[in-house]
């Protein structure tokens, strides 16, 4: 079962406490809440994959949490814990939008089997996404450009790391262009003719990524009907993309680890060695090395990964490039949009460069796509923009960037009503990165 | 100068425990964490992690007590026990340990359990012992393993533990032997 994010929401003290332990040693991240208006709270502060709740709260009930957990998330999966008497509340919070109960005390196989069954469901779903992500970024590949400074360094180091097959890790903040990156080295190297198999590491359970990435013999476990080829064998003679490789669990690194030591692998069940014939190329937007200080990532993988590094630079160092960006995304999404506007006003170009981007490239990319759609007539105007742009470095005592990004942050939160989804759609940047840094800047949604 | 001695895995029956059975988890232990081992009575009374109502033994009180009576001289105390065991919102538990602490305990109580006919006596000294590795391995911190075959995998019956093998998997030993090595000699 992939690790999860859990929040179990119980007035009573013993309870909650053996719920955590417990599910503590399947691997998961778990808080506790005791009462429904401090798990309210914790839902504001951090992203939960699953919520455990009581139904029989004193204060705020059950259902009242779930109601209001289901109006600022309709996705979050709300499993409901319910005493004997109550079943018909548990039905109605079924209907209510919980994804399922249970009747305490329960068998502890039960709970195991009702957490893995939801976390399925949602990693098919994330992993949806990302597919989609991945055609849609394939179409768009020339959006890697820039004439900075910055960018231009970023680009001799692909020109001068392509030719070689050394490991590459790529960094930077979210919505940087590390994919892209990915892809360029790709193209320009000697294996440009072979494949570029990506894995988005977060997005696949560590269960299933043993299989996923080394493949499978049939009859290897109960579920191997057919034998199945991994995303390594895929990568033969190409290139084979790590996306989030800081996401990965302790037994996929130690995986990792061997087939980049010995050079080959077997598929689950299998006997016969495959060669490991592809480049390996690893992104993350974390910080790796504290992770390894951490504990988190093991040393030896990170420093097999990190024979070449390039690091993306955030937009805000790079604010030369917006004007080139913003109209080729706007040469793009006219065309598409089949909108007669040809060009960016002034007034449009003097807030996009004030305005700091915190979510980089694609934060730019959405905004003009937006423009594009709302705007009225041949040319975007400041107001056409989804942005309030401000001075990054106003007059008077200077701003430290970070006190930028929250204040941005909290004003698109404050414009969007708190509703997660259109804020970070609007800021460009997903769900779970804005729901970190909501948790990172200890903003709370006005009462 | 001689290096100082190993720290000990200290195994400590709660209530009536087999000496035969205690014996053969001392062996199992010492193969597996490499460490020596050595018995001793922590807990004359129980009364306190009693529960008349279930009729059962809360084991997180049990192991609260064990981990402020384990002596200087072990690095984690393994509790065994014939009670049956129960944690509030469970029916029942094979055994509890502490994640990356010092006390863990398991029962025989549900373990012994078979459909229809008495549970052969090797049958249950074999799940013992891989019960006995699972909740040791949890106070080194190791988490539940997905491999079936490793002792490390949670098991939902008892019948599903005959089906784990007496060997931690390559991942687990590889974190076993460096929390091993961090714990110092």
């Amino acid at each position: 079962m992939a690790a999860a994010r859990i929040l179990v929401v119980d007035d009573e003290l013993i309870m909650r406490e053996s719920l955590a332990r417990w599910l503590e040693r399947d691997g998961h991240a778990v808080a506790t809440a005791a009462s429904g208006e401090e798990a309210l709270a914790k839902c504001r502060e951090a992203r939960y994959d699953i919520l455990l709740l009581d139904i029989k709260l004193e204060g705020m009930s059950g259902l009242e949490v779930l109601r209001r957990i289901k109006e600022e998330d309709p996705d979050a999966a709300v499993i409901m814990i319910t005493a004997y008497g109550s079943i018909p509340t548990a039905i109605e919070a079924m209907k209510n939008g919980a994804a399922d109960y249970l009747l305490k005390p329960f068998e502890p196989e039960e709970l195991g089997v009702v957490i893995e069954n939801l976390l399925r469901r949602r990693e098919q779903a994330r992993e949806t996404l990302y597919l989609r992500e991945r055609v849609r970024e394939a179409a768009r590949f020339e959006n890697l450009i820039g004439q900075s400074p910055a960018m231009q360094q970023v680009f001799q180091l692909i020109a001068d790391v392509a030719p070689t097959d050394a490991p590459v890790l790529i960094d930077g903040e979210t919505g940087t262009g590390k994919g892209l990156a990915a892809r360029a080295v790709h193209s320009l190297s000697a294996r440009r003719e072979g494949p570029f198999v990506a894995v988005h590491c977060a997005a696949i359970p560590e269960t299933l990524m043993e299989s996923e990435l080394f493949g499978h013999m049939r009859g290897a476990f109960t579920d191997a009907k057919e034998t199945k080829r991994g995303r390594l064998e895929m990568a033969h003679g190409g290139t084979l993309f790590l996306d989030e490789i800081g996401e990965v669990g302790m037994r996929t690194q130690i995986d990792l680890l061997r087939v980049l030591e010995d050079g080959v692998f077997y598929r689950v069940g299998g006997t016969q060695p495959l060669e490991a014939d592809f480049r390996v190329i690893a992104a993350t937007n974390l910080d790796l090395e504290r992770a390894v200080r951490e504990g988190r990532f093991r040393g030896d993988l990170f420093y097999r990964l990190n024979v070449v590094r390039i690091t993306m630079p955030p937009l805000r160092h790079r604010k030369q490039d917006i004007p080139l960006l913003a109209e080729h995304f706007l040469r793009r999404y006219a065309l598409e949009a089949r909108r007669p506007v040809e060009r960016i006003g002034r007034d449009a170009l003097d807030a996009m460069m004030v305005y700091d981007w915190p979510g980089n490239v694609r934060e730019l990319e959405n905004a003009i796509e937006r423009a594009v759609v709302v705007g009225k007539g041949p040319q975007i105007r400041a107001e056409d923009l989804p942005i309030t742009a401000r001075p990054s470095a106003p007059a008077g005592p200077a701003v430290r960037l970070e006190e930028v990004e929250r204040e941005h942050i909290r004003r698109v939160l404050d414009e969007c009503g708190w509703n997660i989804t259109r804020s970070a759609r609007r800021l460009g940047i997903d769900r779970s990165t804005l729901y970190g840094k909501i948790r990172r800047w200890g903003l709370r949604k006005p009462s | 100068m001689n290096p100082p001695p190993a720290l000990c895995i200290l195994l400590t029956p709660v209530g009536d425990f087999e000496e035969g059975l205690l014996a053969a988890v001392a062996n199992e232990v010492r193969r597996v964490f490499g460490r020596p081992t050595r018995a001793a009575r922590l807990l004359a009374d129980i009364g306190f992690a009693r529960d008349p109502l279930r009729g059962q033994v809360g084991s997180t009180p049990l192991l609260e007590r064990l981990a402020a009576l384990c002596p200087a001289d072990a690095l984690k105390v393994l509790a065994l026990t014939e009670e049956d065991l129960f944690i509030p919102v469970f029916t029942y538990v094979f055994g509890e340990a502490q994640l990356g602490g010092r006390a863990c305990i398991v029962s025989t109580h549900r373990l012994g359990l078979a459909p229809g006919f008495p549970l052969p006596h090797a049958a249950l000294r074999s799940r013992l012992l891989k019960e006995a590795v699972h909740e040791l391995g949890h106070t080194f911190g190791l988490r539940h393993c997905p491999d079936p075959s490793c002792p490390m995998h949670y098991c939902r019956s008892a019948r599903d533990v005959d089906r784990k093998g007496g060997e931690l998997c390559r991942y687990c030993r590889i974190q076993l032997n460096d929390a091993l090595a961090r714990a110092g000699p």
